[in-house]
C-alpha cells in the first residue's frame, strides 16, 4: 500500500494521519486503541446507516409517544364495531386493531418493551456466555469439564418445560423476570462458541509470545485472544436480538412478561396473524419493525466486527 | 484421543444420572397432575386418589423415581397415561419422522449456509454480499410460523404443486416407489422452512469467520505460492474457519430429539415436537421423562462430536 494512496483519504482532522506508515510510534501515542476502533467504525457507511436506524427506532418508541398524540395504546378509539380494523389514515397512520385501538401507539409502546428486553437480555447472555466460554477454553482440564458439563445440563432442559413449571409459582411477570429468564436461555451458544475459538486460539504463536513477555492469564484471555474471537461473538449477539424479541412473545403466551392490554412487538405479531386475511397491516407493522431492528443491529455488529479486526487495513 | 473419548462418555453417564433426577423433580413440579388435566374436573376426591394410586403417583417421589429408574435401565419406559401405549412404541413412531425432517434440512442447510457464507465473505462489501446478507436477515426476523404459512399459501394453495400438511396423501395406496415419492413431496415444505431458519444463522457465522481467516498471513503465503483460488478456499481457509460453524450446527442439531415444535405444528408433521407439547399439556409423565432423557443424550452426544471435530479440523487443539 503506497503512501500517495493514503494521502487521498479525506482527513479526519488529524494532520498526522499520512505519517502513520513512516512513524508508527508517533501516531500510536496520539490515537488510543479505542480511538482507532471508533474512527474505523465511523468510516463504515453501512454501520453508520444501521446506527442511525437504531437511534431512529429508539426515538420512535421512546420519544414518539411524548411528542405525538399516539400515546394511548390501551384506549379504544373506535367504538363502532364496523369501523375497527381500519386502514391507515391521518388520525391513525398504522390503522386500528380489532378492538379499535391505535396501532401506532401500540407499536410505540410495544417497542419500548421489546427493544429493552431484547437488548438487555442480549448483553447479559453474551457477557455470561463469553466469560464461561473464555475460562473453559483457556484453562481447559477440570475447569473446562465443570463449566461445559454445566452448559450441557442447561442445554438439556427445554424452555417450554421450565416455563410451564415456573408459570405456577413465578407470577409477578415483571420485565425483570422476563429479562432474567431469556438471558438464562441465551448464554449457552455464546459459551460454546467462545470456548471452541479459545481452544484453537490459545495454541497460536502470539499467545506464546505474550506468555513469554510475562503476560498473565486474564490479560492473555481478554486482551490477546478475545479480540480474535470477536467475529462469532458479534454474530451471536446480533442473532440474539431477533431471537429475544420473538422469545418474549412466547413468554407472554405463558403468562410471563407483559400482559394484555399492554403490548410488545412479539405479541402484536401473534395477535396480528389471526387477522392476516382481513387486515395484513396488523401483522406487517410489528413484523417490519422487528425486521428493521434486526437489520440495523446486524449492520452495526458487522461494522463493529470490522473495526475490532486487528487485520483490517485502514481505508 | 481414545482416553479423552472414554472420559467424556463416563462424564456423560454421570451427567445423565444427575439429569434424570433433576428432570424427574421438574416434571413433578408441574402445576396439576394427570388426574387433574386428563379426567373429569368434577371427579370426587376419592376418585382422584384412586387414579393417582393407579398411576403410582401416591407413593413418595424417591420410590417413584427408583421404580422408574429400575425399569428404564432395562429399556422399559412405562406406559403413556393418555393412550396407554408403551412409551417406547410411541417414540419409535415419532422419532423417525423428526429425524427424517431434521436430516434432510441439515444437509440442505449445511450446503447452502457454507456456500452463502463463503460467497459473502469472498465478495465482502459487494452487491452480492449485501443481497445475501439482507436475505438472511429476512430469515432471522421472520417468525417460523409465518414462513410456514407463506410457503403453504404459495406452493400449496396458489401453485398447487406441493402438499401442505401431513406425511402422505390420504385415501391412496401406492406402489413402493410412488409411496416414497409421495412422502418426499410432503417432506419438501417443512424441510425447506426448517432449513431456512438454520441457513440464516449458520451463513452469518460462516461469513464472519471466513472474513477473519482470509486476512491471515498464511493465506497470503499460500496465494503467493500459487495455490489456485478454489483449493485455497477449501483446504486453507474453510478448514480454519469452520470451528464456529461446527459449534452452532452441533448445538442446533442436538435439539433434534426435542423436535421442531412450530414447524411440525404448521405442517402437521407427526414428530417429537408435537408429542412433547401434547405430553406436557396432558402431564403425561412417562412420555415426558423418556423424551427429556433422549433429548439430553442427543444434546450431550452432539456436543461431544463437536469437540472431537474441533481436533480433526484444527490439530493444534489438544485436550490434555
Amino acid at each position: 500500500m503506497d503512501i500517495s494512496e493514503r494521502l487521498n483519504v479525506p482527513s479526519t482532522g488529524e494532520e498526522i494521519e499520512p505519517f502513520l506508515e513512516v512513524t508508527p510510534q508517533l501516531v500510536q501515542q496520539r490515537r488510543s486503541q479505542g480511538r482507532i476502533i471508533f474512527d474505523r467504525f465511523i468510516r463504515n457507511r453501512a454501520a453508520i446507516v444501521g446506527a442511525i436506524f437504531l437511534i431512529l427506532l429508539f426515538l420512535f418508541c421512546f420519544v414518539g409517544p411524548l411528542v405525538t398524540t399516539h400515546n394511548q395504546p390501551d384506549q379504544i378509539h373506535v367504538t363502532d364495531v364496523a369501523q375497527t380494523l381500519a386502514g391507515p389514515s391521518w388520525q391513525f397512520p398504522f390503522g386500528t386493531d380489532d378492538t379499535g385501538r391505535d396501532m401506532m401507539a401500540r407499536a410505540m409502546a410495544g417497542g419500548q418493551v421489546s427493544l429493552l428486553i431484547a437488548l438487555i437480555s442480549m448483553f447479559m447472555a453474551v457477557i455470561v456466555g463469553v466469560s464461561i466460554g473464555a475460562f473453559a477454553g483457556f484453562y481447559g482440564g477440570i475447569i473446562d469439564t465443570l463449566l461445559m458439563r454445566f452448559t450441557d445440563v442447561i442445554l438439556s432442559v427445554p424452555l417450554y418445560l421450565l416455563l410451564f413449571v415456573l408459570s405456577a409459582s413465578f407470577t409477578d411477570g415483571s420485565p425483570k423476570s422476563v429479562i432474567l429468564l431469556i438471558s438464562f436461555f441465551g448464554w449457552q451458544y455464546a459459551a460454546r462458541l467462545v470456548r471452541g475459538e479459545f481452544l484453537s486460539l490459545r495454541e497460536r504463536e502470539y499467545v506464546l509470545a505474550a506468555r513469554t513477555i510475562g503476560a498473565k492469564g486474564f490479560r492473555i484471555m481478554f486482551r490477546h485472544i478475545l479480540p480474535n474471537a470477536a467475529g462469532p461473538i458479534i454474530v451471536n449477539a446480533t442473532l440474539l436480538i431477533g431471537v429475544n424479541i420473538i422469545l418474549e412473545s412466547v413468554m407472554s403466551y405463558f403468562g410471563f412478561g407483559i400482559k394484555p392490554p399492554n403490548s410488545s412487538w412479539g405479541t402484536l405479531v401473534s395477535d396480528g396473524q389471526g387477522f392476516f386475511d382481513v387486515d395484513p397491516l396488523l401483522l406487517m407493522v410489528p413484523a417490519l419493525l422487528i425486521f428493521f431492528t434486526v437489520l440495523s443491529v446486524n449492520l452495526v455488529g458487522d461494522g463493529l466486527r470490522d473495526a475490532l479486526d486487528p487485520y483490517m487495513t485502514e481505508r | 484421543m481414545g482416553r479423552y473419548i472414554i472420559r467424556r462418555l463416563l462424564q456423560a453417564l454421570l451427567l445423565l444420572a444427575l439429569l434424570s433426577v433433576g428432570m424427574f423433580l421438574l416434571i413433578h413440579a408441574l402445576p396439576g397432575g394427570p388426574e387433574q388435566v386428563l379426567f373429569n374436573p368434577r371427579l370426587s376426591a376419592a376418585g382422584r386418589a384412586a387414579i393417582r394410586a393407579r398411576f403410582g403417583l401416591d407413593q413418595p417421589l424417591y420410590i417413584q423415581y427408583l421404580k422408574w429408574l429400575g425399569n428404564a435401565l432395562v429399556g422399559d419406559f412405562g406406559f403413556s397415561f393418555v393412550t396407554n401405549q408403551p412409551v417406547s412404541e410411541l417414540l419409535t413412531e415419532r422419532f423417525p419422522a423428526t429425524l427424517e425432517l431434521f436430516s434432510f434440512a441439515l444437509v440442505l442447510a449445511l450446503i447452502l449456509a457454507i456456500t452463502i457464507g463463503v460467497i459473502s465473505a469472498v465478495r465482502q462489501g459487494s452487491v452480492t454480499d449485501y443481497g445475501l446478507t439482507t436475505l438472511s436477515y429476512f430469515g432471522i426476523a421472520m417468525p417460523v410460523f409465518l414462513l410456514g404459512l407463506f410457503a403453504q399459501n404459495i406452493f400449496g394453495v396458489w401453485l398447487h404443486i406441493l402438499p401442505v400438511s401431513g406425511t402422505s396423501t390420504l385415501g391412496f395406496t401406492y406402489d413402493p416407489f410412488n409411496a416414497f415419492l409421495d412422502r418426499f413431496e410432503h417432506l419438501i415444505l417443512p424441510m425447506l422452512v426448517l432449513a431456512v431458519s438454520f441457513i440464516a444463522g449458520w451463513s452469518r457465522y460462516m461469513r464472519a469467520s471466513m472474513i477473519e481467516v482470509s486476512k491471515q498471513d498464511y493465506m497470503r503465503t499460500a496465494r503467493a505460492k500459487g495455490v489456485a483460488p478454489v483449493p485455497l478456499l477449501i483446504r486453507h481457509a474453510l478448514r480454519n474457519a469452520v470451528i464456529p460453524l461446527i459449534t452452532v450446527v452441533a448445538l442446533d442439531f442436538g435439539q433434534v430429539a426435542g423436535g421442531a415444535t412450530i414447524t411440525e405444528g404448521v405442517f402437521a408433521w407427526p414428530g417429537m415436537g408435537l408429542l412433547f407439547l401434547d405430553s406436557l399439556t396432558n402431564r403425561d409423565f412417562p412420555v415426558l421423562l423418556a423424551m427429556l432423557m433422549i433429548s439430553a443424550v442427543f444434546v450431550i452426544g452432539f456436543n461431544l462430536i463437536a469437540d472431537l471435530l474441533y481436533g480433526v479440523m484444527d490439530p493444534r487443539i489438544r485436550y490434555s
